[in-house]
């Protein structure tokens, strides 16, 4: 698609910045390449900026449990560094392991199941540094966690899909590697996962994630210390009944490869039970491509596949009402899903054919809804009708980009 | 009165006569905010009933060019509801209604008037409640604590207002109604709500929000624990969080403000003790138990001179009663005193606090420490007598100790905004240009700058010559951060 756009590849924050003063014309960010196809079709540009070679940890304070970093980072790269400190940064998308940066996965507003307790990238993140389509550097926030001095930049570019700023750096909370974690599952229905996930949610288990998978299964996973993971597994095993099972694999996908003996095994102890994991997986999820992570027992590396989707049809992420999302997902003509039952937000894939359909139901039930994934250069509707603050988001890109240079076509037809 | 009669004529027919304030008396009510050493009359004083009102209410401010400044609870700590002169205020006063409580997925939709607690109160029968507390949690509205970024004790492991506040309604400099933000932490598109979050009133007004509503923890387990010296509750803190415990809130106060509260409420602190700490872990019961075991043995490790366990409901709130009511007893022992509130990275809280006292005794005032320990804010409490003619000096300290908190790879405010209060000093935090993009913000919302002019950004008029010229951030004279 830009195949012949001049690739830029700043080593650092005084290249980023020269790379964008000194040239005129559209230019695409580009960080790992994990979500090039998310969001609006990108329209021709002259340069690409490549963001990967701005890597590396600026300064990390494990006392403070705050990192800066360079946004070209992957974040489980970072993980990687961090996990000696048995610290991370709380978010699980499922396209870290392969291989997002920090600066793509803000700028994308991704998150994974983690959200349920600790929201997505927007709600970690301390501090900012943007380059503007003029050169401008601008730093917002600090390295502390708890700070008001000013506005807080960091939003506006969360979610802007490379059409306000280049993400220069990022300020990341860290928040403990949980001791031990563990991960039930439940074969069900959507319908019997959400009455389930009402009766977890209004109880005291606190669980760290909560979903559906279009495999029929609910994954309930539960951190904390290794002394009271037992007692706590079995109060939800009672909760969700008989065909409760503890699933095999890591507590969670994020932790596989990174924090050491953070993994759900020891604190489960001897907890029985195989993982409920044949049949479903490949029924639902045989078609999905870019799974080679997935490991055949660990539940979350099946839920990170099936997030991902199918890029031969189309993906779409979805946010509504938790408690409308069942009925909404019923509605839809979903060939694979993961659904967050505390959260709200789930991502389908469906056929590219019915995109505009599912913007429209979404947005009928109050929801919000952005095109993730589309089969090689469809034109596909990428977003719903506007918000109310359209004009207040045309007024802020133009006033970081008056030319339009950065991103175009991305939110295409909001602005 | 600088605003004409028909300015006034225009309000009274966008809202209706009885609910505009003319009267220079009433409009005194509300020349300051809880930062009471700046004080502006407004010219008048509105009073909307809804949304709809408000939006009126604006469209004649952006038709005459007229500046407003919203106002909750006025109880803010850095003069953000500070009238401007030739300008109206406009109350939420009377926008009090909690339209949802929906316990199902646990949110709640409330006008801007509802105090905080009473967004508790209202989801408390559900099991549910509202997380960030700030410690005027009573009387401050939603509206405020938006405007503000509000955090409060617990919100080491909660979070802040940004993080429980899931959409907003807003009217507009132009007098526009949008929501920003969605039923979910899922947004399609930029998170303008994280912008007008904290943007301290400068960005519209909120006339509504939806909440996020908390399930409250099956146990909380408090405890008050007295150290011989500040450095040694410090340690505490810092062995608490490298066991991977998030408490739900770790709170310091120091011999001053210890005496000062327990004099004010009998809450059952130690007098004359150098440091006491409060840590309250919640969560499920078996987590919290384990967890709790840890923090009592790390206490004990450090030298613990007393360990006193809420064992009771009414015990905890004593606690509590004594650490909230930190800030107004310090009255009983300063006829004045300023409430600071910058932050500094945790791991450096007992040098920071070593430096504030050598400024105190350097400036003859005594300084009253009391803070959220877990996240480095502090509440140094300047204390002096305006009588005595201190206040200069007092002034002085207070925003050295702001600033210092910068110069120590921290922030001027933690959790009560920059206002009026703070602004000169922001260039010691921000460069030109980062103050210039936040600006760029600004005019897209607020084209002809309206909406409370005069916060966040030092101006001339209210700086002099002190913005000046950008100084090194202290982390990019040492390195860490880089410039170009």
């Amino acid at each position: 698609m830009t195949s012949a756009a001049t690739v830029l590849r700043p080593q650092d924050l005084g290249e980023v910045q020269a790379a964008l003063r000194d040239t005129t014309g559209p230019l695409q960010i580009a960080g790992a390449g994990t979500a090039a196809t998310w969001a609006g079709l990108l329209a021709p540009v002259d340069a690409v900026l490549d963001t990967t070679a701005l890597t590396g940890v600026i300064t990390h304070n494990p006392g403070d449990m705050t990192v800066a970093v360079r946004a070209g980072t992957p974040l489980a790269a970072l993980h990687d560094e961090l996990a000696e400190h048995a610290q991370h940064v709380s978010l699980d998308a499922a396209r870290i392991a392969e291989g997002a940066t920090v600066g793509g996965l803000l700028a994308t507003g991704d998150a994974g199941p983690a959200a349920l307790v600790f929201g997505s990238l927007r709600d970690v993140v301390i501090g900012v540094t943007l380059v503007l389509a003029d050169g401008t550097v601008a730093r917002a926030g600090g390295h502390v966690i708890k700070n008001v001095a000013g506005y807080d930049l960091a939003k506006v570019v969360h979610g802007s899909y490379g059409t306000l700023a280049v993400v220069a750096e990022v300020v990341l909370r860290l928040h403990p590697v949980p001791k031990a974690a563990v991960t039930v599952e439940l074969p069900c229905s959507l319908a019997e996962a959400a009455e389930v996930a009402a009766r977890v949610l209004g109880g005291p288990t606190e669980p760290a994630a909560l979903e559906w998978t279009s495999d029929d299964l609910l994954l309930l996973r539960i951190e904390g210390t290794a002394a009271a993971l037992e007692a706590r597994t079995a109060r939800v095993r009672e909760l969700l009944g008989a065909a409760a099972v503890v699933a095999g694999g890591s507590g969670s996908s994020r932790d596989a490869g990174g924090a050491a003996g953070a993994g759900g095994a020891d604190g489960a102890g001897g907890a029985d039970g195989a993982a409920i994991n044949a049949g479903g997986a490949d029924g639902a999820a045989g078609g999905v491509g870019g799974a080679g992570h997935a490991g055949g027992d660990d539940p979350w590396a099946r839920h990170a596949a099936l997030t991902r989707g199918d890029p031969a049809a189309a993906v779409v992420r979805i946010g509504v009402r938790p408690s409308r999302l069942p009925a909404l997902l019923a509605s839809l003509p979903v060939m694979a899903a993961t659904a967050g039952l505390g959260t709200g937000v789930a991502t389908v894939t469906v056929p590219a054919g019915a995109v505009a359909d599912v913007h429209a139901r979404v947005h009928a039930a109050g929801g919000t809804s952005v095109l993730r994934a589309r089969p090689a250069g469809a034109h596909l509707p990428a977003w719903g009708p506007p918000p109310s603050a359209v004009g207040v988001l045309r007024a802020v890109k133009h006033a970081f980009d008056p030319d339009d240079r950065l991103g175009p076509g991305r939110f295409d037809p909001w602005m | 009165m600088a605003l004409d009669s028909a300015v006034r004529q225009a309000f009274e027919q966008a809202l209706s006569p009885a609910d505009v304030i003319s009267d220079p008396v009433q409009c005194r009510a509300y020349e300051c905010d809880g930062l009471t050493g700046y004080r502006v009359v407004p010219d008048l004083v509105l009073l909307p009933r809804d949304a709809e009102q408000v939006a009126a209410a604006v469209r004649v401010c952006h038709e005459r060019k007229v500046p407003f400044v919203a106002r909750g609870a006025g109880t803010g700590l850095s003069g953000g509801a500070l009238p401007v002169a030739d300008g109206v205020v406009i109350s939420v006063s009377r926008l009090n209604k909690i339209l949802e409580i929906d316990p199902v997925d646990r949110r709640a939709v409330v006008e801007p008037g509802v105090t905080n607690l009473s967004i508790t109160k209202a989801a408390a029968p559900h099991g549910l409640y509202y997380a960030p507390d700030p410690s005027s949690q009573q009387v401050c509205t939603i509206g405020g604590n938006i405007a503000e970024n509000s955090g409060g004790a617990h919100c080491l492991k909660y979070g802040f207002t940004t993080h429980h506040v899931l959409a907003t309604e807003v009217v507009l400099a132009d007098g526009t109604l949008v929501t920003v933000g969605t039923d979910t932490g899922e947004q399609a598109g930029p998170d303008l709500r994280g912008v007008v979050l904290g943007s301290e009133g400068t960005l519209g007004i909120v006339t509504q929000a939806t909440v996020r509503l908390m399930r409250v923890p099956e146990s909380v387990q408090t405890l008050l624990a007295d150290f011989p010296s500040i450095a040694a509750a410090g340690e505490v803190v810092s062995d608490v969080v490298a066991a991977g415990i998030v408490p739900a809130a770790i709170e310091m106060m120091d011999t001053l403000a210890i005496e000062a509260a327990e004099e004010a409420v009998h809450a059952g602190y130690t007098v004359g003790v150098p440091a006491a700490l409060i840590v309250e872990l919640d969560g499920p019961a078996e987590e919290c138990g384990v967890q709790f075991e840890q923090v009592k043995a790390i206490c004990e490790k450090h030298g613990c001179t007393r360990l006193h366990i809420a064992g009771s409901a009414d015990e905890r709130a004593a606690i509590w009663r004594g650490r909230k009511a930190a800030f107004a007893a310090v009255g009983r022992i300063s006829p004045d005193y300023f409430v600071q509130d910058g932050v500094v990275p945790r791991t450096r809280l007992a040098e920071v606090l070593d430096r504030i006292a050598a400024m105190g005794a350097e400036a003859g005032l005594r300084v009253a420490n009391v803070f959220h320990a877990g996240d480095g804010n502090l509440h140094p409490l300047v204390l002096y007598n305006a009588d005595a003619g201190e206040t200069e000096q007092a002034e002085h300290l207070s925003g050295g100790i702001a600033e210092l908190c910068v110069e120590m790879g921290g922030s001027l405010s933690g959790e009560h905004g920059i206002g009026t209060d703070k602004a000169c000093s922001m260039p010691r935090m921000f460069s030109d240009d980062d103050l210039a993009t936040m600006q760029r913000v600004r005019a897209a919302f607020d084209p002809d700058g309206l909406c409370n002019p005069g916060k966040v950004f030092p101006t001339p008029r209210l700086c002099g010559e002190r913005p000046g010229k950008y100084q090194a951030h202290p982390l990019e004279a040492s390195g860490k951060i880089e410039r170009v």
